[in-house]
């Protein structure tokens, strides 16, 4: 026993020490630049919705809108000189994550893909918040889905794209898993018919 | 001989023992720079602005604690007691209406709380019973999971975001159903108030039947006789129902509809402050007479005879403190006219419960750690060989620095509120008057609700 045993319980307790410290006490951090790191984006870090999330789920939806009759239609009218008008509305909510700022994003790529397809006059969503405003009240100024036809006629609009995004989200001892179902469609406001519906699924886990 | 015996000590300063001192010496150069204070004694100049009132002064306290650029930035390392700081200052900052930042911070702390609860593993169950109670990584117990939510779901109410507050009523359902599924604890009192909010979201969300469930869950705890009412003008319009329900519904002969031209108002108060951890040193011989049932009669036999140490024989662990506040009586006036308040939940109650659960455990791991002490003691002592004067140095040295080493665990969420009142009225559509008193703390707010409206008012007094 002897100073060989004696070294290794100092290494024992050294190492103990060193991991508490570590703890206790935190480590050095460093700000990255996502050019210099392109690698940055690539690991989820929460199960919110992150940009690679936003691409997957639009690539999926916008794709399937590209090919949609709707499309078909619009693009048959823009041939004519005859636009229909669009807005896009906000995305519901209905998860257990604070995901506005990612269906923001959402909102935007999409009003983005449509005013670049050029089959469309696209109404800036930025209008919008007034006219939620006008129809909701300045209380409770919050996108409702069931007063589609007023926003249509106070914004002059012949169709909304909108959706929402529902969640399955477990907890268990060892993990929590949310699991994302995303919905996008075309409403025409003067009937409130669904003319156009798509959906996607993603998954988060902390495990 | 004695010269000798001298002479020899003397003969033996040199190479062989200059390098054994050295090497005590290194044991507590290795383990002096890990020794930090506990969390308690770090948030103690915390707890003393919030009593003298200073609730500013304890904000910019975490910050400097957390080592944050800017007043209200989140720290850009959220591990262990950094999640438990940004928690405290969230609570603060909805005490000061500052909702905002509350939220922001109460939702970067429940997603940190919840990766160590995730990435706790054998390592820190390890390290708490061989090194130190609070070397393993925060495990928040189930009162302060829900509270995380059901208090940002407050602040939503008080901002009017019905979305956000709904995210956050999701966000309790997950956790509480986490709670009574694999924690086996679905009576926790936390979630009556957590309740009585995830309806009231719900119910002005027009989402009635998962209204009338948070309502029915509720109402299965005392201190919500206000909610009667409103659930009976509601269960018309739904089709959840249960025994509870439905002896409301039958309760009464006519439903009483809401009269037209009014709205609601829902009053939170939260005053005192929750017990927090303090560190405890008792001798081994008294935290045996406590726990000595818990343990194996070898360790019980080597506690005894360590006892006769003295020296370095403590037991270091944490134990609960003093709340804040235990005899206050909030007071509420609308329009001048005094309201009732309904005690919806006392939080100190959880707290001493939850401790009492674990209290037990984490005497006989403080003792556990003792043991490894001495043992690792023992071992220091016989590498000095035949050297007895160095031989005890190092026996001692080494379990003198490890007690010092071993802090005690008193982490915890230490500015929750120790109780909280509700009450719930209606009120002529228009603007209303609304004070709120508890500790020494008012807040006069001029509420204006809208015909079928509704308006939530919170005073949180943690002093």
């Amino acid at each position: 026993m002897s100073a060989r045993v004696f070294s290794r319980v100092l290494l024992l307790a050294s190492s103990f020490a060193a991991a508490a410290g570590a703890n206790a006490c935190g480590g050095g951090r460093e700000y990255v630049r996502g050019t210099d790191d392109p690698g940055i984006d690539q690991p989820a870090m929460s199960t919110g919705l992150d940009k690679d999330d936003v691409e997957t789920a639009l690539q999926k939806l916008l794709n399937e809108l590209r090919e949609a009759p709707i499309m078909g239609e619009w693009r048959a009218r823009a041939g004519q000189d005859d636009k229909q008008t669009v807005a896009i509305a906000p995305f519901i909510n209905e998860t257990t994550e604070h995901i506005d700022s990612p269906l923001d994003v959402m909102l935007s790529e999409t009003e983005t893909w449509l005013a670049g397809s050029n089959v469309v006059r696209v109404v800036s969503h930025e209008r919008q918040t007034d006219m939620i405003r006008e129809v909701e009240g300045a209380q409770h100024p919050i996108f409702d889905p069931r007063h589609i036809p007023q926003y249509g006629k106070q914004l002059g609009v012949k169709f909304f794209i909108t959706g929402k995004v529902g969640a399955a989200d477990e907890r268990t001892a060892g993990a929590r898993r949310v699991q994302y179902f995303i919905f996008m469609q075309v409403i025409d406001t003067e009937t409130s018919e669904i003319r156009w519906q798509q959906k996607t699924y993603l998954t988060k886990a902390l495990r | 001989m004695a010269a000798k015996d001298v002479f020899d000590e003397g003969a033996a300063l040199n190479a062989g023992v200059v390098l054994r001192w050295a090497r005590a010496a290194g044991v507590v150069l290795a383990l002096g720079p890990a020794a930090c204070a506990g969390h308690s004694e770090y948030t103690l100049p915390v707890r003393t602005a919030l009593d003298a009132g200073d609730t500013r002064g304890a904000i910019r306290l975490l910050d400097e604690r957390m080592k944050v650029s800017a007043e209200g930035d989140l720290p850009a390392d959220m591990g262990s007691d950094n999640a438990l700081y940004v928690l405290d200052r969230g609570t603060l900052q909805q005490s000061i209406l500052a909702f905002d930042r509350s939220k922001r911070d109460l939702e970067a702390a429940d997603k940190a709380i919840d990766m160590l609860d995730l990435s706790r593993g054998a390592g820190d169950s390890i390290g708490e019973y061989v090194f130190s109670g609070s070397s393993g990584r925060y495990r928040a117990p189930p009162y302060e999971k829900l509270l995380v939510n059901t208090l940002d779901m407050l602040n939503y109410l008080e901002l009017r975001d019905l979305d956000g507050a709904r995210v956050e009523a999701r966000r309790l359902a997950v956790m509480q159903r986490y709670i009574a599924d694999d924690l086996e604890e679905g009576d926790n009192a936390v979630l009556g108030l957590g309740g009585l909010l995830a309806g009231l979201v719900f119910e002005k969300s027009d989402q009635v039947d998962e209204a009338l469930r948070w309502y029915d869950q509720t109402l299965a705890f005392a201190g919500f006789r206000a909610l009667q009412d409103p659930v009976r003008s509601l269960l018309p319009r739904g089709h959840y129902r249960s025994p509870r329900l439905e002896a409301i519904e039958k309760s009464a002969a006519t439903t009483p509809a809401a009269p037209p031209d009014t709205g609601e108002i829902l009053v939170v108060v939260g005053y005192g402050r929750v017990p927090h951890k303090i560190a405890h040193r008792v001798p081994i011989g008294l935290a045996l007479t406590w726990e000595a049932g818990a343990m194996s009669p070898h360790d019980v036999e080597l506690a005894n005879r360590m006892a006769a140490q003295g020296l370095v024989t403590w037991v270091n662990f944490p134990t609960l403190g003093r709340e804040q506040g235990a005899y206050e009586l909030p007071s509420c006036t609308l329009d001048g006219q005094p309201l009732a308040l309904d005690l919806a939940v006392d939080v100190t109650h959880q707290v001493r419960g939850e401790w009492k659960k674990i209290e037990g455990k984490i005497i006989v791991s403080a003792i556990t750690r003792l043991l490894a002490r001495y043992a690792a003691g023992t071992l220091a002592g016989a590498a000095a060989g035949s050297d007895k004067l160095l031989a005890a140095v190092l026996s001692i040295g080494t379990q003198a620095t490890l007690a010092a080493l071993d802090v005690p665990d008193t982490r915890s969420w230490e500015t929750l509120p120790a109780r909280v009142a509700v009450a719930r009225v209606r009120v002529p559509a228009g603007k209303h008057q609304l004070r709120l008193r508890a500790r020494g703390a008012t807040r006069e707010a001029e509420v204006d609700v809208d015909q079928g409206g509704w308006a939530v008012v919170s005073l949180m007094a943690l002093r």
